[in-house]
């Protein structure tokens, strides 16, 4: 709590910050300005400064006193009542006022003609995300909806409509892109960054390149998520793959992150991962799924997804995962003709259904025949298996070249 | 400097789930007989955005709180308005007159113009009287004085209208409520399966009518589980309705996957016994398992789950033939009886299907009947689905009686 200080010291430290604050804007002092902007970083000063806020309680006047501050007043008043609130865990409030002042901040950056702020508006950006999202929880706690989050995504799009422009701003875009991803993702309106990925990649005004990798890297994550959603494997593989490319290499949580998602993706189209990325990172949970899928085992591949259920669905890569019966059953009935080709290799292309029904039943899976047939029919159909199955004769015929083609990074298709 | 703007991505109003895609209400005209009136045909994998759009109608956020006080199925000025415009239902008709109608007759009907502004309390119905509404409105549905499309079309207009009032009155708790949607959710997969029937055997164009009730029907599912998700009280098996409806869809270009919606749910709805089946019948149909597929909903489908399932069934079917005549082995044709245990389907049927894939057949010297495989001439059976019957004693007992609403 508040550490005992005093009417004067109060004083004191409210027009240090508005110096301060006056100062870095003529000074064109973006590093500066930033710190000053943000509030949940809850450093000591901030913390200070708010205490001192709610002791002196009319920091309005002190901010009417000059005008060199009251030329920021619709800045910095809000920005103040917001400390207050955020300091005594009023954060609806808290975001409220700050909305404000950003808004008030926003007016002015446009008008500042070189991108020097941009560091103070990410900033700015950043803590509307994090206060929308601290707003509503307070919200939900107290038995109303949640909301603050989706009005941050109403502004973040307005601070995007600013930057896109000609002039050098504009590279700040991908910056508010993300935190748009980010408000997105957690509020489950996925479908809303449509319209942003679709200004960046053909607007003529933004050029890739020019982006910051951080932001880039960032981007490519997310846009590579979507397209997970969406099953576009080949697409989620490029996108993926840059992020992981790109990633600062000491950055391991980030890596982790990627990679949560790249290596469904990976499985999907056939290359699986070396057991030692898995244990490097963490990503235990894939190590089952890996194992099934080099010994066709089907029970395996089941139970690994039953364990992880709840972790997979979160993650949204539940189905992908699932999707991956079709290589297992693959892999055994390789396996089969494997075994079959070392005892008898002028045999060995001829599989009797009965062998297949045999070796699921080893894995404590019962299926007749017809099911069996079934299986075998999908996976010639999907080119999984090349070859024919007889009816009558309960045989599956695989072709003698090739007979069980590898996806070479294409998915199946279906 | 040039402004340039990306478009903004914001639906209509505040509220949780917010779409750049408005629902476009047509010219419906809720009238008395079956002519239907244009509109525009929805776009294909429209479903999860409508899920995900609040209603068309009114955003009860934004509305003052309105408590409805009509104690009438019907506000009397309008019913009064009606009978001297002679515009009242048949189902309204005193003694079958058209210009007098009764407050145990006349049911408020579904106006989409109104502003909320011009919103009068006398003019909302409060929860109780919309659920005696309701009992009214289902004891007509189940009634056969009219032919089926007149009684729907009737029952659409009127329960959109009372969804429209609970939605205006901003009424998103209550078991009474969440009573009131089950049971129009039920009604609408009822009337889907009744509509395509219909459409079947009369070979009339009523697809209009399906686009309208197929939204109609995710868009009361919507407001069902935001009830839902206010009340913590979810029941699971209305949920499985979503992802049966959205078998075969597998690409949205939305992102708005069924693997996104499966990350708001919680846990217990997953795992229930409802879910798992609609689980499980995802991934038969994701692999292509059709064997499987078919006989999951044979040994497991409630009555309505199949009727949500019925379209799909028939591509299923479609997709396993094309499995059968693709890998098999020229030489070894398959015996028509073989195939309909694989399909679910009588003898007879399986010949017809066939022919509407473009797949022959024959007839050897003993009688039995074949479909030699490798046929180059495969297609996907177009045109109206022709309904074949699933082989299922089962379903027969659930089919043939609909499933009670109430």
């Amino acid at each position: 709590m508040a550490s005992y200080m005093s009417m004067g010291e109060a004083h004191r430290r409210i027009t240090d910050y508005l110096n301060r604050f006056v100062d870095v804007i003529s000074y064109q002092d973006g590093t500066s300005l930033k710190h000053l902007l943000s509030l949940s970083s809850e450093s000591p000063s901030f913390l200070a400064l708010a205490d001192a806020l709610n002791l002196f309680q009319d920091a309005n006047r002190l901010i009417k006193q000059a005008d060199k501050y009251s030329q920021y007043a619709e800045i910095v008043a809000p920005l103040f009542r917001a400390m207050q609130s955020y300091r005594v865990g009023h954060l609806v409030e808290s975001y409220q006022a700050f909305e404000k002042s950003a808004n008030a901040f926003i007016q002015e950056f446009r008008n500042w003609e070189s991108a020097w702020a941009l560091e103070a508006l990410y900033v700015v950006v950043y803590e509307i995300r994090i206060l929308a999202e601290k707003a509503d929880r307070e919200l939900a706690s107290n038995g109303k909806t949640p909301e603050k989050l989706k009005a941050a995504g109403s502004f973040l799009m307005k601070v995007f409509g600013v930057l896109a422009g000609k002039g050098p701003k504009r590279v700040g875009a991908l910056y508010v892109t993300c935190q748009l991803f980010k408000v997105y993702f957690k509020l489950g309106t996925v479908h809303l960054c449509r319209s942003v990925i679709r200004s960046i990649e053909t607007a003529r005004i933004f050029d890739f390149e020019e982006f910051p990798v951080r932001d880039k890297v960032t981007y490519m994550y997310y846009t590579g998520r979507l397209e997970v959603l969406n099953e576009n494997f080949p697409a989620a593989d490029h996108k993926l793959s840059y992020a992981l490319k790109h990633c600062d290499p000491q950055s391991e949580a980030n890596i982790r992150m990627i990679l949560k998602y790249l290596v469904p993706v990976k499985l999907s189209i056939g290359i699986l991962p070396k057991k030692a990325l898995l244990e490097k990172y963490t990503l235990v949970e894939y190590s089952d799924i890996v194992l099934a899928m080099k010994r066709g085992d089907l029970r395996l591949l089941r139970h690994a997804l039953e364990e992880h259920e709840d972790r997979f669905l979160r993650s949204g890569v539940y189905l992908v995962l699932e999707k991956l019966e079709l290589q297992v059953y693959q892999r055994l009935v390789k396996k089969i003709y494997i075994i079959q080709k070392q005892k008898d290799p002028s045999k060995a292309h001829q599989i009797k259904l009965e062998m297949i029904v045999k070796a699921l039943k080893w894995l404590e899976m019962e299926m007749d025949l017809d099911e069996v047939e079934c299986i075998m029919s999908i996976l010639i159909y999907k080119n999984l298996v090349k070859g024919y199955f007889a009816h009558k004769s309960k045989v599956a015929v695989l072709s003698k070249q090739d007979p069980f083609p590898k996806l070479n990074g294409k998915p199946i298709n279906s | 400097m040039e402004r340039w703007q990306p478009r903004r991505g914001r639906g209509r109003g505040r509220g949780s789930y917010s779409s750049s895609s408005h629902t476009q209400s047509n010219n419906f005209r809720p009238s008395n007989t079956s002519n239907h009136p244009t509109t525009r045909k929805p776009t294909p994998n429209h479903i999860s955005s409508k899920i995900n759009n609040k209603q068309d109608d009114n955003d009860p956020e934004a509305l003052p709180n309105l408590t409805g006080s009509c104690p009438y199925m019907c506000p009397i000025e309008e019913r009064i308005q009606r009978e001297r415009l002679r515009d009242l239902a048949i189902f309204e008709r005193l003694n079958g007159n058209p210009s007098q109608s009764s407050s145990t007759l006349a049911v408020k009907k579904f106006c989409r113009t109104i502003s909320t502004k011009d919103v009068r309390n006398v003019d909302l119905r409060p929860v109780f009287v919309l659920e005696d509404t309701l009992n009214h409105l289902l004891n007509i549905f189940g009634s056969k004085s009219q032919p089926f499309e007149v009684i729907h079309d009737f029952i659409f207009d009127r329960t959109r209208s009372i969804r429209q009032d609970l939605s205006m009155q901003g009424i998103v708790t209550g078991d009474q409520a969440i009573g009131i949607y089950e049971r129009i959710v039920k009604f609408h997969i009822i009337s889907q399966h009744k509509l395509q029937r219909n459409d079947v055997n009369s070979n009339s164009n009523v697809s209009p009518m399906h686009h309208l009730n197929m939204e109609q029907l995710t868009k009361t599912l919507s407001s069902l589980y935001h009830l839902y998700d206010k009340t913590q009280k979810p029941n699971p098996g209305f949920y499985s309705f979503y992802v049966l409806l959205h078998l075969g869809s597998d690409h949205q270009p939305t992102g708005e996957s069924l693997s996104l919606w499966f990350r708001k749910l919680p846990f217990s709805v997953m795992k229930s016994k409802e879910m798992m089946f609609a689980r499980r019948l995802l991934r038969y149909s994701r692999f292509g398992n059709y064997k499987q597929f078919l006989e999951t909903i044979d040994s497991e489908a409630s009555g309505l789950q199949f009727y949500v399932l019925e379209p799909y069934v028939c591509d299923v079917r479609a997709f396993g033939l094309s499995c059968l005549n693709h890998g098999g082995y020229k030489l070894n044709p398959y015996p028509l009886v073989d195939i309909s245990k694989h399909l679910f389907m009588e003898e007879s049927d399986v010949e017809s299907f066939c022919k509407d894939c473009g797949l022959d057949t024959y007839t050897s010297e003993d009688g039995t009947r074949f479909m030699p495989a490798k046929q180059t001439s495969f297609c996907s059976p177009k045109g109206p689905r022709k309904y074949y019957p699933m082989v299922s004693e089962r379903l027969k007992t659930l089919y043939d009686e609909a499933p009670e609403i109430i």
